[in-house]
């Protein structure tokens, strides 16, 4: 529900009084979020974290100045637990950055990671008289991402291979003049690849193929690049003649049959890893749950549930990794069983979909709610996921 | 079309000081001076989110808002609850301003950024209402419905769009400047996508006098010349106070108001066809001053008695309508706060610009549609065509850190 996930970690990590008490500070002294009051803190391999003379808990800016002659990536952490409090990226030599955070009780240090060098860890300073900490989290790295990334190629590997079956018998019955069994088997074969969860380039051009839209196609539903299966879907729903998709089908066969050859060779970029727990859904509200990708088939509402089986496999995989560091993973589940139940409620008797169009006004809010909120709750999902150097 | 007779000049100064209203629904007290009244004042940076009543309704509309609607889709009263407190914490967050949390790197950041690091207050004033149709039967909460709320009314000359009427909720976010009302509604929510979805929303703006006085709605009128004083408030406004032991609304509305929104099509290429006389005529007032038509200023009280057969200021103008000045029709007058939009192009290559006429007042059908039933097939009712809006009860106020909107309804 609408407790938020910022909300929450705010009240929890600083206290409201001290949250507000700091911002009229703000507004008085550091109208752009930093200014000369501030610390400046030296980034560079000889004098890492140097400069914070004066430890205060609460909120603050720190400034960080890379004296060094690299560009360096810079961590304000717990030395002992390891656990990140503020991060700035591609600090550039000569430049300043301000870094906010809220400190609490405990100790401290930058982190300086040089490019093409070895970590610095500055020296630890401690604070005292504070309350509790701002949210952190303990970085993931590369090392922690592999074993995820191999269980989640496997499982795409083997929803590629199911792919190739379904798409095969979509094919025979296109070829076999059969309209209806050709909307079933499409239906079928298109679940299967949603199910994978390709949001947003994941499989590159073959999705562009197999699955890609009339967006950018200036000839629309006519344009010679409009292929894959919201063409075969435009075709079969709109009464063309099925010899004339046997051509489609074909291509479609081809397209698949080429990533499920191409992706053992691929490597899936461990940052897409937890980008893709939220964009999978981003993409089932903007695409699916708008009725935008809707060719005739009228399925729009079995794709976004098909998306939600997408999502489940990376929070599967990827759940070692996040259980020690989102607290709010139990409601990331929760949120995950409450919208797939939502979606479920609309299903006819006869395991068919309605188009999305055609619920009430109700209907839509309550999946638009729970999706909208779901994608919230895995939004830090990518942020906690993201690979980081430590050393 | 009724001919203009020079008004005497000394048949006006007696109520010189008297504040009359023009615009769409025009009211103000039957002889009783008024005087438009600003309790927040005319450009606060802050507006004090707590207190009895939500104090954004009695300051004058400042340069920009959105009015939106919500439909909630918490699932139980827990879960509307939750929903209360998390506008609460925003609007309260929101009003006052200040540097959003640093989650470092264990979210994406907490602010939209759209006003910049830290968020500045901005003038930014919060009201939340509550439709009826909160009250059937997913919450427990029909015990608790306001007496008097219901759907809004459907007139003669509407023409309503479901699709832009009514909502559980409405929200209306005022502030001096776009950027500042926008990055509200964004933050609440964003907070909230779970427990509410929203069902319309319109942005509107207060244009600035021109040259002088009250600000003028699309049509070149001075619009909301008058309204209550805040001695009235208690008899007008209000709920739970001045109006008697009676009324028979549940004592957790005590402090909040009955609020009209009507989206309101000007059809603003037609009203530039036509004559200024005849302009002048259907509202009451001349579109230079905005005096009475039997006055030279903005403030002239119209003289109504003088002119029984309406020779000067014609019985069907919307000022004579909207508000005889007799005393039986002081108790329908009404605190309005409404503003000008202006959102794109129809299909017949008009644009789409009109008012989001907003009032707040202590009881629906004595007052909002006493006055609309008054000005059914006014003359302007040709230039001007209501598609949306809602009947809400805005809330009492939030009264302290410890209270969150609704509190009372759903204790």
């Amino acid at each position: 529900m609408p407790g938020s996930v910022r909300t929450r970690w705010v009240v929890g990590a600083a206290g409201v009084a001290v949250v507000v008490g700091a911002v009229v500070t703000a507004f008085a002294v550091w109208p752009d979020g930093a200014s000369a009051q501030d610390p400046e803190i030296q980034i560079s391999r000889s004098a890492c974290g140097q400069g914070w003379t004066d430890p205060k808990p609460g909120p603050q800016t720190f400034r960080l100045h890379n004296t060094g002659a690299v560009t360096s990536e810079v961590d304000l952490i717990d030395p002992v637990s390891g656990v990140i409090y503020g991060e700035v990226e591609g600090l550039g030599t000569g430049t300043t950055r301000p870094m906010s955070v809220t400190l609490g009780n405990g100790p401290y240090a930058f982190r300086c990671l040089p490019e093409d060098s070895a970590a610095i860890v500055g020296p630890t300073t401690t604070v005292h008289g504070g309350t509790d900490r701002g949210p952190g989290v303990a970085p993931v790295t590369q090392n922690d991402l592999l074993g995820p990334l191999k269980v989640y190629e496997a499982k795409v590997t083997q929803g590629l291979d199911q792919l190739a079956t379904d798409v095969g018998a979509l094919t025979d019955a296109v070829h076999g003049g059969d309209r209806a069994g050709s909307e079933k088997a499409w239906l079928t074969a298109h679940l299967t690849y949603e199910r994978l969860g390709a949001a947003y380039d994941a499989f590159g051009d073959s999705d562009r193929a197999i699955n890609g839209t009339t967006a950018g196609l200036p000839g629309g539903t006519a344009d010679s690049g409009f292929t894959g299966f919201h063409r075969l879907e435009y075709g079969l729903w709109h009464n063309e003649d099925l010899r004339s998709l046997g051509g489609v089908a074909d291509r479609l066969a081809t397209d698949v049959r080429n990533l499920r050859t191409a992706f053992p060779q691929s490597q899936v970029d461990p940052n897409d890893l937890g980008l893709r727990a939220h964009e999978i859904v981003e993409n089932a509200l903007q695409f699916e749950l708008t009725g935008n990708t809707d060719y005739g088939s009228g399925t729009n509402l079995a794709t976004a549930r098909a998306n939600l089986d997408g999502v489940q496999t990376v929070l599967d995989v990827l759940r070692p990794v996040l259980a020690p560091r989102y607290p709010a993973l139990s409601q990331v589940d929760s949120w995950m069983t409450r919208t797939e139940a939502t979606l479920d409620a609309v299903r006819r008797p006869d395991g068919s979909w309605p188009p999305v169009t055609t619920l009430s006004r109700a209907q839509r809010e309550k999946i638009n709610a729970a999706v909208s909120e779901l994608t919230e709750r895995l939004a830090p999902i990518a942020a906690i996921a993201e690979p980081r150097r430590v050393s | 079309m009724t001919v203009q007779e020079p008004a005497e000049s000394s048949r006006r100064t007696f109520l010189r000081r008297t504040v009359v209203g023009a615009g769409l629904t025009a009211v103000a007290g039957a002889g009783v001076g008024t005087v438009a009244a600003s309790a927040a004042g005319p450009d606060p940076d802050t507006v004090p989110f707590h207190g009895p009543h939500q104090a954004a309704i009695v300051r004058r509309s400042p340069a920009q808002c959105v009015v939106a609607s919500f439909d909630v889709t918490a699932a139980n009263k827990a879960e509307l609850t939750d929903l209360f407190r998390q506008i609460t914490d925003r609007a309260r967050f929101l009003t006052r301003g200040g540097a959003p949390p640093a989650l470092g790197i264990t979210a994406p950041p907490a602010d939209s950024g759209v006003l910049g690091p830290v968020v500045p207050p901005g003038g930014l004033g919060v009201v939340l209402g509550v439709g009826s149709s909160l009250f059937d039967d997913r919450f427990g909460l029909a015990a608790k419905k306001p007496k008097k709320l219901k759907p809004m009314t459907m007139f003669p000359n509407d023409s309503l769009d479901d699709a832009q009427c009514h909502g559980d909720l409405s929200l209306t976010l005022s502030a001096e400047s776009t950027d500042t009302v926008l990055h509200a509604l964004r933050d609440i929510t964003r907070a909230t996508r779970g427990g509410m979805q929203l069902r319309w929303k319109i942005n509107g703006f207060s244009s600035p006098p021109r040259p002088s006085g009250t600000p003028r709605n699309l049509m070149g009128f001075k619009d909301g010349i008058a309204n209550p004083v805040e001695s009235e408030y208690d008899r007008l406004v209000w709920l739970g106070k001045g109006n008697g032991a009676d009324d028979g609304e549940p004592a957790w509305t005590e402090g909040g108001s009955y609020q009209v929104v009507r989206l309101i099509r000007m059809l603003v290429e037609f009203w530039d066809r036509v004559s200024l006389t005849e302009q002048e005529n259907i509202f009451g007032r001349r579109r230079d001053t905005g005096a009475p038509l039997d006055g030279a200023n903005e403030q002239d009280v119209p003289h109504y008695a003088d002119d029984p057969i309406g020779t000067v200021i014609p019985l069907t103008s919307h000022i004579r309508k909207a508000n005889p000045r007799k005393p039986e029709t002081d108790s329908s007058r009404i605190l309005r706060r409404s503003a000008n939009y202006d959102r794109g192009v129809d299909s017949n290559g008009n644009v789409d610009m009109g008012l989001i006429f907003t009032c707040y007042q202590q009881d629906l059908e004595r007052q909002f549609e006493a006055v609309q039933k008054r000005l059914v097939d006014e003359p302007l009712v040709d230039y001007i065509s209501p598609f949306g809006g809602g009947y809400f009860l805005a809330l009492p106020g939030v009264t302290g850190s410890d209270d969150h909107y609704g509190r009372a309804m759903l204790t």
